[in-house]
């Protein structure tokens, strides 16, 4: 079931965090809202859930509109960063709770006669056969019978996964559900979450700061910074087409080159060498000459001998070996970069070179432009240029708000 | 480390000394012959010869009966507590209202007030309410003092149970009252054992409302009866220390069996700590 957001703004008292956001997501899509602390994700997720209130905008589902409905009329799942199992349940009765939770009546609230009905709902073939085979896709078989605590983390992960699953939800919503988990075992879990929406579908909403699980998970991503929505769309097109240097930064290990640029016609000047741009490049309109920071990650800068050809000269002033690659910085000289979005300007690119480099920190190197994939952004604004992926994903309501990185 | 262990042994066996000294005391002189209770050299040992001071206790007072009164006051008043403490605890813990902090602090102003001064007003309003010389008057009367008592603590209680485990049982569908008494009750079960054990301690023991509320003897409590021994010419030292002893038992047992409870780490598990 589709799941869309129409302007919704949360405040607390004088305070917004969420400005005006706007979003939809269609049917069986997993969309992470993805973003740095504080930024508003999770907040965002929390009032899909009903566990927030929206202070405006609207909320719908499948259609229905469910922003004043409490959380549990929502037909939802949500899995907390901490789990938050019920340490004094089994495994069983813990997946087992929403199902019994459906079948409450008023008098399970009474000791002893209310836990003899719910153990009652617990062992029925129905309730007991939808918990096992939950606990079967999950490798959690043999833990049904202990409480929480006897398990890894992993293991309480997957029951918190099996909560969820075992209702058959309209949508599962997932705060940041893997970040307690070692490396290892996040890189396996977050598998085992991309099958599990493969294999039930439905509408995932998951919230991350890290943008290896939204890159490799997301079928579609909305980039958060402090409340307002950066750019919504395909990994492939934040990727390839960021909407600002905000979002080229935040995307790709090591992240995307900013170079101080002056674009002129079908040419390109940085610092003294002049390059010219691809027939087909995004570029401004017209032929007047306009500032830009030229966008290029890692891979599409190549080293090559000082003086070579229209190379920008530089010193190798760090040499990282990661394995299959090495990554070297190299400070330009006459040329400026910028280091981050907010932050000052250095003079430094990140180069990304196949193998084992065996170049020196202090060497003199040439920087090649390969101006093949490359991004442009307005100098003052940090916006996009000319490009379509801005128009692209304000085309069909699905962003209300872009703010530009400054 | 062994050092240590030692250390903390012997420390251990000295507290434990000192607390239970008192009950042994009574139970050595309970057991010990008229003629050598003033003995310039104490008595350390019991004299078991003496055990016949405890069957006539039965049967020569009306311990048994007081036992039972005292027993019906303590467990009413512990079940009563809890019963009424479970929600307001949950209130201030984790309802935002008008007059929360207010509320809060008239709860702790009940425990500023003495028992004896609230003896009259008591009196007058349990005349009126037909609840003067009965045990469910007696309990109310102690369950008004350990509700507050007992709120506070549960509500520090409940402070500590994550807000996520109550956010997932509403997302499951549970109603708020479920969530109470389904999620918060039972991982605070160490605490509510604890506040059990407070106001069952304070029904067993109370004596200044059981003295003035009750005046049938049948209905008497073991404080009041165990107090009429002392006499004005003569105490039965044997008499009052074997009752005294007695008195003691319930609670320590009721103790025991509720410590178990009394564990920390019951929400290890729910949430990544």
């Amino acid at each position: 079931m589709a799941i869309k957001l129409q302007n919704v703004t949360k405040s607390f008292g004088q305070l917004t965090v969420i400005d005006n956001v706007s979003l939809e997501a269609g049917d069986d899509e997993f969309l992470v809202l993805l973003g740095p602390s504080g930024c508003g994700k999770s907040t965002i997720l929390r009032m899909i859930a009903g566990l927030e209130t929206v202070t405006s905008g609207e909320i719908h589902l499948g259609g229905k509109r469910v922003d004043q409905l409490p959380p549990s009329d929502r037909d939802m799942a949500f899995v907390f960063q901490s789990y938050a199992l019920y340490p004094h349940m089994t495994v069983r009765r813990n997946i087992a709770f929403p199902l019994i939770m459906r079948q409450f009546r008023w008098w399970f609230h009474v000791p002893f006669i209310g836990d003899y009905f719910k153990r009652r709902i617990e062992n029925s073939p129905e309730v007991r056969g939808l918990v096992e085979r939950t606990a079967d896709t999950l490798a959690l078989t043999k833990v049904l019978d202990r409480h929480p605590r006897t398990l890894s983390g992993g293991q309480r992960q997957r029951v918190a996964l099996g909560r969820a699953m075992v209702r058959e939800p309209s949508a599962f919503l997932m705060d940041e559900p893997l970040s307690n988990l070692d490396a290892k075992l996040r890189t396996a879990m977050r598998a085992e979450i991309t099958q599990l929406h493969q294999r039930v579908g439905g509408n995932f909403v998951y919230v991350t700061h890290d943008q290896i699980e939204a890159m490799t998970m997301g079928t579609r991503i909305a980039l958060m910074r402090d409340g307002h929505l950066q750019q919504y769309g395909t990994p492939r097109e934040i990727y390839e087409k960021p909407a600002n240097t905000y979002v080229a930064r935040f995307i790709g290990t090591p992240p995307m080159n900013l170079i101080d640029a002056e674009v002129e016609g079908m040419t390109v000047r940085i610092g003294s060498s002049v390059l010219p741009l691809p027939d087909k490049a995004e570029r401004p309109g017209g032929n007047s000459r306009m500032k830009v920071w030229l966008g290029l990650r890692p891979g599409a800068l190549a080293i090559v001998p000082p003086g070579q050809g229209k190379s920008l000269p530089g010193t190798v002033t760090l040499v990282e070996h990661v394995g299959a690659e090495s990554l070297i910085s190299v400070k330009l000289s006459g040329v400026h970069t910028a280091h981050d979005d907010d932050g000052g300007l250095t003079d430094e690119v990140m180069v990304s070179v196949p193998g084992y480099s065996e170049l020196r920190v202090g060497e003199a190197v040439g920087i090649d432009c390969l101006l093949k994939d490359f991004s442009l952004f307005e100098k003052d604004s940090g916006v996009r240029v000319g490009g379509r992926a801005a128009e692209d994903f304000l085309a069909g309501g699905r962003v209300g708000t872009i703010r530009t990185a400054s | 480390m062994k050092h240590n262990s030692t250390a903390r042994t012997l420390a251990v066996l000295v507290l434990l000394g000192v607390a239970a000294f008192p009950l042994y005391w009574m139970l050595v002189t309970s057991l010990t012959p008229s003629e050598r209770l003033f003995d310039a050299t104490p008595n350390l040992l019991p004299t078991l010869s003496q055990i016949g001071t405890y069957a006539a206790a039965f049967t020569e007072t009306s311990l048994r009966q007081w036992l039972i009164n005292s027993l019906i006051v303590a467990v009413g008043t512990t079940v009563l507590s809890i019963l009424l403490s479970v929600l307001p605890a949950y209130a201030l813990s984790r309802l935002t209202f008008n007059g929360k902090l207010l509320l809060g602090f008239a709860l702790f102003m009940t425990q500023m007030l003495p028992e004896a001064m609230l003896v009259v007003p008591l009196y007058d309003i349990f005349t009126k309410l037909s609840l003067l010389n009965t045990l469910l008057g007696l309990i109310l009367a102690n369950t008004a003092f350990t509700v507050p008592v007992v709120t506070w603590i549960l509500k520090g209680a409940i402070d500590g149970v994550p807000s996520e485990i109550e956010e997932a049982a509403r997302v499951d569908g549970c109603s708020r009252l479920g969530i109470v008494l389904a999620v918060v009750v039972p991982l605070i079960a160490p605490t509510l054992a604890a506040a059990a054990v407070i106001a069952f301690f304070h029904g067993w023991n109370e004596y200044v409302f059981a003295q003035t509320f009750i005046s049938d003897d049948a209905l008497r409590t073991a404080s009041v009866g165990l107090a009429s021994f002392v006499g004005e010419l003569s105490t039965p030292v044997h008499t009052v220390m074997a009752v005294g002893f007695i008195y003691t038992l319930p609670a320590v047992v009721f103790y025991l069996f509720v410590q178990r409870y009394v564990v920390a780490g019951m929400t290890t598990g729910g949430v990544k700590g």
